[in-house]
């Protein structure tokens, strides 16, 4: 009798729990979606950054299951942790998110045909897989403004990952500023070949003070050159920083003067929501490439969130006065103040990558008046004149 | 023999061990692991298909180790002997004959990615001989000299014009790529060769004067230098095999799976030091060794399995990696190989 | 001048993590047994001094644990070699991957984490004002201190003491040390384990002093740098404090180097190509004065049964 109650129970139990499995309790099935990372979750920089957008999705967007992500995937590997995304855990929507995975990415979507993909920083899309980025080169240029007032050696130092067209395009938008208001100063550079390497960024950041710098910018996933500026500020030799990609400021509360925040959270949502209105789906994607910029809201200026100057530098960037070819005699921190929204206008008002813009050998690569195109943008591989190093080749 | 198949299976509790360590330090469940591991690696033909593709390049290195472990010299320098083999096939295919057909630019391939891998490691041989040098640093050295050397090469001269200013060289033509067997990632003519290269090496290790050279000198130096073998010339050779093969595997990664060079990481993960372990595990035998290859193509396909659905850190297949050479090292089957040590114990 | 001045101030510390291992694995190498797990061992300095500190918030504690860590990991090899009498090659070898993976799995909590709490420069009072040397040597932190005298007292007890005499005729000659009434296996014990201590020391330098931060491999081949730097120094604390320094500097020029249009991953090579130099050069010297390693480096003492 027991045992036949038992047997009962149990076989109710499993159709409920085939019924389950089949239809499902609530209606909608969720959208799975994968990220893929290069580098680890706490490098404070590039990971880190995507990772913050995936956690404040979570709790946004209830109708997707954000899968764990895999980090500190070698680019070698790309191929297998997609396969395993798409094979294992049934991702609808897999992100992959270095330019190294480029190839792995378009190669999956051929592969798996009815799955989508976007690629961060890539250049190459087919059918099911779109391209995305956050572009900061117009808060670089911001920044370069500052660095240029803020300079008395007339020296500005920029520490840059690898040579890469990202970077040197940050470069040179950073540059661009620094020379609209103080046309004597030079930007040197350091290479890391490494995007996330305290010791190699400490070394190259008090090589570039040794030379004179007194102004850092760079483009690398750790604060270091924000604490190196901010020892050398205590100990009396003040070195103006600028954060990269997370708010940085809080590590050097006397160096760090702003710096360049990202919101991926913007781009992906976008992207999301477009995927689960059919906007985009496994067949479109040909021409889907984000670039978004200061007027989509994707980056910010500032070394934290909400602060874009540090106050503690606000009166020294008030004092300083430049004479500008539109505004006229204008203090920095203004001009810093009507740039931003210019360039946060839809359409933008005002972009620093317009002409003239000549590179280091006296060549015109933007004529006057024009706005680089996005292609020229993503293949540069010269720097201005007022950049004293050069690329590696 | 029997000894042998008991090293292999204990090997597989070592495993077991280590699994165990990781549940202290991450908390996932050991058979939730294992299963993980064992499910994703073996446990279908995708997982098998990519298992037998990282097993490759594993072979090819840890047959060249072998023959250096063999005759009591270190080489550890698979690794950058295997990105400079990347390196001479596309020199190869880029700057030399792209326009040569498949039938002759793929051997060719193979023989300038073997003779760079070879040069690469007659370099520590060289300074052995001649200065008296430690091997082992040499070569550990010219493994970092390697990465960068891809690095310069990719970033610099080498970089593609039509890659956006990416650090790539420029695609393979297909005539120098590698075919696949259906859409897995097998590039089928790396692996026969490893096959083919590994009943060879059986061979001249066990029936050639060569073999029977490198074995004395590696179970004995002073018998070997008392019977009046010129050690020096059997270590350069030897440092040439092994590099040689290790280049190959260098080949097979680049127009197999990449078909361009790229970053050194992008190219190996590491497979040049997971095959000192393969070489040892495998008993220095080569055709043991292809089979041990397989397993560890096991472990690393499991370990990225482990990170994607466990969340675990990939160091911990590294982790798993060291603790099986040090099993076989407790398990003393290193000395068995090295009696001179034991010899010269009774000399006294 | 300033600019010398600069690079030499720079050197000392990027030199300092490659003197503590080295002055460890003299020690270890003059016992006579070959550990090439430093790698591993300093690796593990690193993870366990740079875990320790984001946790207590005490770099002190935070470079104790780091140097019993290492002293830990240096007892594998010693059992490995010493009591098993196994290949020590391999015993090193195993010993710096199993640092590589263990470090990579405990740290990975700590990847990015940043270190509040670091050691400061601390100049000392008077001394930081004699011409030329005062800034360079004695503008520095309390690790770098601490490496100078360590490297005097490596030095005085090496040469100067009864354990030292020990240690040296242990190395050399395992038999006739036994035989005086030496207890050959506790002085290789000590020796390899105070080379885990220092080595495990120069990576906690790395990861709390130096970046400070964790990354996994940080180390990045220092470890067989050092074992390059044991050879040059032909065995002698003294000599080691030259060879680290040399590649400190090394390391600092890299950049200097930069501006002047040189690929930097071709200056990258830098340290690994010198290191080889530096190999032959001290190849030269052994073979010219006659000098030898240990006599009885890598090769197990098995004591006759009487």
């Amino acid at each position: 009798m027991k045992g036949k109650f038992s047997v009962a129970l149990s076989l109710v139990l499993l159709v409920a729990l085939i019924i389950n499995t089949a239809y499902g309790v609530g209606a909608e099935k969720k959208l799975k979606v994968a990220f893929i990372y290069v580098g680890p979750i706490g490098d404070y920089g590039w990971s880190h950054a995507h990772e913050m957008a995936r956690q404040s999705l979570i709790k946004k967007l209830p109708w997707v299951e954000f899968l764990p992500p895999a980090e500190s995937v070698p680019e070698a590997d790309a191929v297998r942790f997609i396969d395993r995304f798409v094979r294992e855990e049934k991702a609808d929507v897999i992100f992959t998110t270095s330019f190294g995975y480029m190839d792995a990415t378009i190669e999956a979507g051929k592969k798996y045909p009815d799955k989508i993909f976007f690629h961060c920083s890539g250049y190459t899309r087919s059918k099911n897989v779109g391209t995305y980025f956050a572009e900061l080169y117009q808060i670089y240029y911001l920044n370069g403004l500052m660095a240029g007032a803020l300079t008395k050696t007339n020296k500005v130092g920029y520490v840059g990952a690898h040579p890469i067209p990202e970077v040197v395009r940050h470069i040179n938008a950073f540059a661009l500023g620094v020379q609209e208001v103080n046309p004597k100063a030079t930007v040197d550079v350091r290479w890391l070949f490494s995007w996330y390497d305290p010791s190699k960024a400490r070394m190259a950041a008090e090589s570039l003070i040794s030379d004179g710098c007194d102004v850092l910018a760079f483009t690398e996933d750790s604060p270091t050159v924000v604490t190196v500026g901010e020892e050398y500020t205590k100990k009396g030799k003040p070195v103006y920083t600028f954060g990269h990609y997370s708010p940085m400021q809080k590590y050097g509360p006397n160096s760090c003067v702003s710096g360049q925040l990202v919101h991926w959270e913007v781009i992906y949502r976008d992207i999301l929501e477009k995927i689960r209105r059919k906007v985009y789906t496994n067949t479109n994607l040909e021409n889907v490439d984000y670039w978004w910029l200061l007027k989509e809201r994707a980056v910010e200026l500032g070394g934290d969130f909400g602060v874009p100057i540090n106050p503690k530098f606000i009166p020294a960037l008030k004092e300083k006065k430049v004479t500008n070819s539109v505004f006229g005699k204008i203090s920095v921190y203004d001009l810093v103040m009507k740039r931003l929204s210019q360039m946060k206008a839809n359409p933008e008002k005002f972009d620093p990558f317009t002409g003239p813009i000549k590179d280091q050998t006296g060549k015109v690569r933007i004529e006057a008046g024009r706005r680089a195109t996005h292609d020229e943008l993503w293949n540069m591989d010269w720097f201005v004149p007022n950049v004293i190093a050069k690329i590696p080749r | 023999m029997l000894k042998r198949y008991r090293n292999l299976g204990l090997s597989i509790l070592v495993i077991l061990l280590g699994i165990f360590a990781i549940y202290l330090v991450s908390g996932v469940r050991p058979d939730v692991m294992l299963r993980s591991i064992v499910t994703s690696a073996f446990g279908s033909i995708y997982g098998l298909s990519e298992t037998l593709t990282k097993a490759i390049p594993l072979m090819l290195c840890g047959l060249g180790l072998s023959l250096s472990f063999r005759s009591s010299v270190w080489n550890i320098g698979a690794e950058g002997q295997l990105l400079m083999g990347a390196v001479g096939a596309t020199w190869i295919v880029l700057y030399v004959m792209p326009n040569a057909p498949k039938l002759v630019l793929i051997p060719i391939m193979f023989l300038v990615g073997a003779i760079c891998g070879g040069i690469w490691a007659l370099i520590p041989a060289i300074l052995k001989v001649k200065f008296n040098l430690n091997e082992i640093i040499v070569s550990l050295m010219l493994n970092y000299i390697a990465i960068e050397f891809v690095n310069y090469l990719v970033y610099g001269p080498w970089k593609s014009p039509y890659e956006w200013g990416f650090p790539y060289s420029t695609k393979f033509p297909t005539s120098a790529q590698l075919p696949r067997i259906l859409d897995t990632r097998i590039h089928y003519p790396t692996l026969i060769l490893a096959l083919i290269l590994a009943i060879i090496i059986y061979i001249i290790l066990y029936k050639s004067k060569l073999g029977y050279e490198i074995r004395v000198i590696g179970d004995n130096i002073d018998a070997a230098r008392y019977a009046g073998l010129d050690i020096h010339r059997i270590i350069l050779l030897v440092f040439l095999l092994s590099g040689g093969l290790a280049g190959l595997a260098g080949v097979g990664e680049v127009a197999g799976i990449h078909h361009r060079l790229r970053v050194a990481s992008g190219i190996s993960s590491g497979y040049g030091y997971t095959a000192v372990i393969v070489a040892w595990l495998g008993c220095l035998d080569p055709l043991l060794i292809i089979l041990v290859s397989f397993l560890f193509g096991g472990l690393l396909v499991g370990g990225d399995a482990i990170q994607v659905s466990l969340g675990l850190p990939g160091a911990t297949i590294n982790f798993i990696n060291s603790l099986i050479l040090i099993f076989v090292l407790v398990q003393g089957f290193s000395n068995a190989r090295i009696p001179s040590i034991r010899k010269r114990k009774s000399e006294r | 001048m300033s600019f010398i001045l600069e690079i030499l101030k720079a050197t000392i510390p990027a030199g300092t993590p490659l003197l503590l291992g080295a002055l460890g694995e003299i020690y270890t190498e003059r016992s006579g047994i070959l550990n090439l797990g430093v790698e591993g061992m300093m690796i593990m300095g690193a993870v366990s001094a740079f875990g320790i500190t984001a946790i207590t918030g005490n770099v002190w504690l935070g470079v104790l644990v780091s140097a019993i860590v290492g002293g830990g990991m240096a007892l594998i090899h010693a059992f490995n070699s010493i009591t098993l009498k196994a290949n020590q090659t391999l015993s090193g070898l195993s010993l710096t991957m199993l640092g590589l993976g263990l470090s990579g799995l405990i740290g990975k909590r700590y990847v990015g984490v940043p270190l509040l709490n670091k050691l400061h420069s601390l100049p000392i009072y008077g001394l930081k004002d004699i011409p030329l040397i005062g800034p360079i040597l004695f503008d520095q932190d309390p690790l770098v201190y601490i490496s100078y005298l360590l490297t005097f007292v490596f030095w005085f007890f090496l040469f100067n003491t009864r354990f030292g005499i020990e240690l040296r005729s242990v190395g050399e000659s395992p038999d006739v040390a036994d035989s005086a009434g030496i207890d050959v296996s506790k002085i290789q014990y000590l020796a390899v384990f105070i080379g885990g201590i220092m080595a495990g020391l120069g990576g906690a330098y790395l990861s709390v002093v130096y970046a400070p931060a964790w990354i996994e491999g940080m180390t990045a081949g220092m470890g067989w740098i050092v074992l390059a730097i044991t050879i040059f120094s032909l065995w002698r604390p003294e000599r080691a404090i030259l060879g680290s320094y040399l590649f400190g500097g090394i390391r600092v020029l890299q950049y200097k180097l930069q501006p002047f249009g040189i690929s930097p991953n071709l200056l990258n090579m830098l340290p690994f190509i010198f290191t080889i130099l530096v190999l032959m050069l001290a190849s030269k010297e052994i073979s010219r004065k006659r000098i030898s390693a240990p006599s009885s480096l890598g090769i197990p003492y098995f004591r006759e049964k009487l």
